[in-house]
């Protein structure tokens, strides 16, 4: 389910929020901010989880612990 | 002009007017305008010395008002009269007439001298009162020191006369009391009484006893309760003292020692009968002036207590219309016509808005002289006037103090509004601290309006910042999120890619490692939970974390970048873009963007599975600068060729951004000199068609167009003469240049790594939290019975005052400064100017809210 091409689905998703984002925002002497900050918003958190995410696709070192205890170590 | 709309996003269209206002409502038009808040006045009469203007006069009536009404304050605080203080949100002040500050200027200059005099006669009466009791003390001690001494006469006349002590002697003994008090008279032995301040009874014992050679006796008792001074108003300790002498001259001479010495001497009688009765007449005085005192007193607090109640609303008209007549000093007055001129700054935008301010205060006159505006061309530097409202007050404020945007320049304000807060979050991402930033913002901005009344310095700073802290908080939940974090512990939102690799013989303490669950499912947001507490967590999230700092700094600094390009083409300086941006953003993307795209291509290459070794980024980009052509390890196919090209594209750039601009620049100055124009303030002008003009558009730099000729007249009154005609020359052109080519090189490199705080300080604040989490609350939670729950109640009352104070207080602060340093300095410095200089308009909210004075009348 989540996959490589869960960045793409998550950039298409963020253009359209964006898009919205841009049509949508209030009018007035203040649209501009709207625009721009939700904008920035959007791409911004986008970044950070794509990056996030981008990093663990081919993950090339494991996680290694040697402090688990019995009961957790099935989970 | 154009009548756009005022946004955010640059400076409002400024506008330099004129206006021509009747002298008779002078007064009420800048009041007005003060309500109003949108003109700021230039001063017109600046080689005028401050005492020459016009409305001094009025100034120093105000002034001195404004003393009277201190004076009460003052005199109130005395008496601890509570002041009522002002206001403004609940009610607003009407603008004063002029009856209205003639009657408080006479009504505080009666009052002012009955509070005077009423402090003068209570001064007075202490002082008696003070006499008084002393007196009685004296009184009262001297008799004890009469009775004490009646019983040593016959040994005082011994030492004193000491021949015919033998044959006296019998004679006293026999004697019975009331002659023994006839008998000090007798024996020529006079006596002073008085009170003196305790400090001084030593130095005044010497004195006596060095002048007098010893020939005295001195008594002396201490007063138990301290006396008031009534010139200082401070309790002093005071003793009485009755010195016994012999002879006229000495007994004068010791009564010019205690006055010198500021002892009061008071007269006390030798008889004990009279004595008496001087004992009931003093209290008997004493009585009276109490009363009296006790009176006064009540009478002056009646009279500041009904001052106290209208105190605050008159001191803060009489700042109004003190600013009122401070403004009109800056117009220049035409005697002839009996008209003020003035002249100032406003935004266009605005401009019917005073109009019609103008017009309404014209009409509630009845004045026939319809008071006139003109907007006046000229080359002066408009203010910059960036519009702010309660959310993007705090963000402006941030951008100011670095300093003002040039006038139309996009405004810095508007990126950082979401990337400051989104780079503090990422430093400071922990989502148990953001919920409780998160709280405490909400808090502040429920009870916006009663917590505005705080006046406590730090906690009005960061009430200032609320809605910078709520969306600093909002974000930092996100990152919270993504870095999985809560109290530096985690959460296990989703199923994880990992999962253990048991051995068959697996014991507690033997090592295992995590496998992928499945090759098509990945953790879907934010760092996999599987991470926390690994021994190789540090490996991957330091590997993750430089990799995201890098990639942000990159998108922002790119970001920053594109505000130059919307900069020039507002400003038409097409040259900016071909000399600067293009060439600069080249560069900085051959370098930093082909960077990034490394990074991302090199996460989205699954190695592992290829068998293949992942190349070092750092590496590749090190062997780029110092072998091209030559691979350390290969990333992807013809990696050569494309690294030579852009890195021969990016130093191509180098000469582009050096010389187009300036050779540009020269190269349309001679066209245009070559066609005959010359600058306005050249010498080659001064030619045929006007000599006295010169002065006027010469150095005033404005063409007078659409004023008539007293406009121009009243224009070259100016005094600011600092136009800035800019002679072109070349080579400080090239110098600029050149200057701005390396610091544009250097900083790409020097402005990406020092992204790499976000990495170090995101680092920092999730160590930290962790190293406080297994200092108080992983003991406690391990230890067992009742110790182990009051240690566990003690080890979180611990745990939850150290996370606020140490990982939201302090790392809040240190992150939110280092998110403050890239907006400023990696940030701003790609596109803003920051040549501007801010619009302060004349406006009364504002100045009661400057006003230092007027801050404790205030409510």
């Amino acid at each position: 389910m989540a996959n490589g091409w869960s960045i793409i689905i998550g950039l298409v998703v963020i253009v359209a929020m964006s898009t919205a984002a841009w049509f949508f925002s209030p009018k007035g002497e203040n649209q501009v901010l709207w625009r721009s900050s939700l904008i920035l918003t959007f791409v911004s958190c986008y970044l950070m989880w794509a990056i996030t995410f981008l990093a663990q696709l081919h993950p090339l070192i494991e996680p290694r612990r040697s402090d688990l205890r019995k009961e957790f170590i099935h989970h | 002009m154009a009548p756009t709309r005022d946004t955010p996003f640059r400076s409002a269209d400024m506008s330099m007017v004129q206006l021509y206002i009747s002298n008779e409502i002078g007064r009420e038009v800048v009041n007005a305008l003060g309500e109003l808040g949108l003109v700021q006045f230039r001063d017109l009469n600046g080689d005028i010395s401050a005492f020459q203007r016009a409305f001094t006069q009025d100034i120093r009536r105000l002034d001195n008002v404004e003393r009277q009404l201190r004076f009460f304050h003052a005199q109130m605080e005395k008496a601890g009269i509570p002041l009522r203080k002002l206001d403004l949100d609940v009610g607003t002040l009407d603008a004063p007439t002029t009856t209205l500050i003639d009657e408080l200027a006479d009504r505080s200059q009666s009052l002012e001298q009955r509070v005077a005099s009423l402090n003068e006669s209570y001064e007075t009466l202490k002082k008696r009162e003070v006499e008084l009791t002393e007196w009685r003390w004296v009184l009262r001690e001297a008799g004890g020191f009469f009775d004490r001494a009646h019983g040593n006469v016959e040994e005082i006349r011994a030492s004193t006369d000491n021949d015919d002590a033998p044959l006296l002697q019998d004679v006293e003994h026999n004697n019975s009391a009331p002659e023994v008090e006839r008998s000090f008279s007798g024996m020529n032995i006079g006596f002073v009484a008085g009170v003196i301040a305790r400090d001084r009874v030593a130095a005044f014992e010497r004195i006596l006893w060095r002048t007098l050679r010893g020939n005295l006796y001195m008594n002396q008792a201490e007063i138990p309760e301290p006396l008031v001074d009534p010139s200082t108003n401070e309790p002093v300790q005071k003793n009485v003292f009755v010195i016994f002498a012999h002879g006229k001259e000495i007994l004068a001479k010791i009564r010019k020692i205690s006055e010198s010495m500021s002892a009061e001497v008071y007269n006390v009688d030798e008889n004990s009968d009279l004595r008496r009765d001087q004992v009931h007449e003093v209290n008997a005085r004493l009585n009276d002036v109490q009363n009296v005192l006790r009176n006064t007193q009540q009478t002056l607090e009646a009279e500041l207590t009904q001052i106290s109640r209208s105190l605050a609303a008159w001191m803060v008209l009489v700042g109004k219309e003190k600013a009122v007549y401070n403004t009109l000093n800056l117009f220049s007055f035409d005697r002839a016509r009996r008209t003020l001129i003035a002249e100032g700054w406003c935004p266009s935008n605005d401009l019917p808005l005073i109009r019609s301010t103008l017009q309404d205060v014209n009409n509630r006159a009845g004045l026939s002289v319809p008071s006139i505006i003109n907007v006046i061309q000229t080359n002066k530097k408009p203010p910059t006037y960036l519009k702010t409202n309660k959310f993007t007050e705090g963000f402006q404020t941030i951008v100011n103090a670095y300093g003002t945007a040039s006038y139309q320049e996009v405004n810095p304000a508007i990126p950082v509004i979401v990337t400051f807060p989104f780079l503090f979050a990422v430093m400071f991402g922990d989502l148990g601290h953001a919920i409780i930033m998160l709280s405490a913002a909400i808090a502040m901005i429920y009870w916006e309006k009663p917590l505005k009344k705080v006046t406590f310095e730090l906690f009005a700073m960061v009430y200032y910042g609320r809605y910078i802290a709520l969306v600093m908080a909002l974000f930092s939940v996100y990152t919270g999120l993504i870095y999985n974090d809560i109290f530096s512990k985690s959460m296990t939102l989703f199923d994880s890619q990992w999962q253990w690799v048991v051995p068959d013989k697996w014991h507690p303490g033997q090592s295992v490692s995590g496998n992928l669950t499945s090759s098509n499912y990945r953790y879907p947001f934010g760092v996999d939970w599987r991470w926390h507490g690994t021994e190789n967590d540090l490996l991957f999230s330091n590997s993750y974390k430089m990799k995201m700092s890098i990639i942000l700094g990159w998108a922002h600094m790119t970001y920053s970048l594109c505000f130059s390009y919307i900069n020039a083409r507002h400003f038409k300086r097409p040259i900016d873009i071909w000399g600067n941006f293009i060439p600069g953003m080249i560069f900085f993307q051959a370098i930093f963007g082909y960077l990034v795209m490394c990074i991302i291509y090199k996460w989205t290459v699954d190695w592992v599975g290829l068998g293949i070794a992942p190349p070092g980024l750092l590496n590749m980009l090190i062997y780029m600068f110092l072998q091209p052509g030559k691979l350390d390890m290969r990333l992807y196919a013809g990696q050569e060729t494309v690294q030579v090209i852009l890195l021969l594209l990016a130093f191509a750039q180098v000469p582009i951004l050096l010389f187009l601009k300036p050779f540009y620049l020269r190269w349309e100055h001679n066209r245009a000199r070559a066609k005959g124009y010359r600058g306005i303030g050249e010498r080659s002008r001064v030619s045929a068609l006007d000599g006295d003009d010169e002065d006027g558009d010469g150095q005033n730099g404005r063409h007078s167009i659409g004023s008539d000729d007293e406009g121009v007249a009243m224009i070259t009154q100016n005094i600011d003469e600092d136009e800035e005609h800019e002679e072109f020359d070349f080579s400080e052109v090239m110098i600029h240049q050149v200057i701005h080519t390396i610091e544009f090189c250097l900083n790409c490199v020097s402005h990406t790594a020092s992204y790499l705080r976000l990495w170090a300080l995101s680092l920092a604040h999730q160590q930290l939290s962790a190293v406080l989490w297994s200092m108080t609350m992983a003991p406690a939670l391990s230890s067992k019975g009742i110790g182990g729950g009051l240690y566990l109640v003690a080890a979180f009352y611990m745990f939850f005052c150290l996370s606020c104070i140490i990982l939201i207080i302090m790392e809040g602060v240190s992150a939110m400064l280092h998110s403050l340093r890239l907006a400023w300095v990696e940030s701003f410095s790609k596109f803003a100017e920051f040549g501007g200089w801010p619009f302060a308009p004349f406006s009364f909210s504002s100045m009661i809210e400057e006003s230092e004075e007027l801050k404790d009348y205030l409510g």
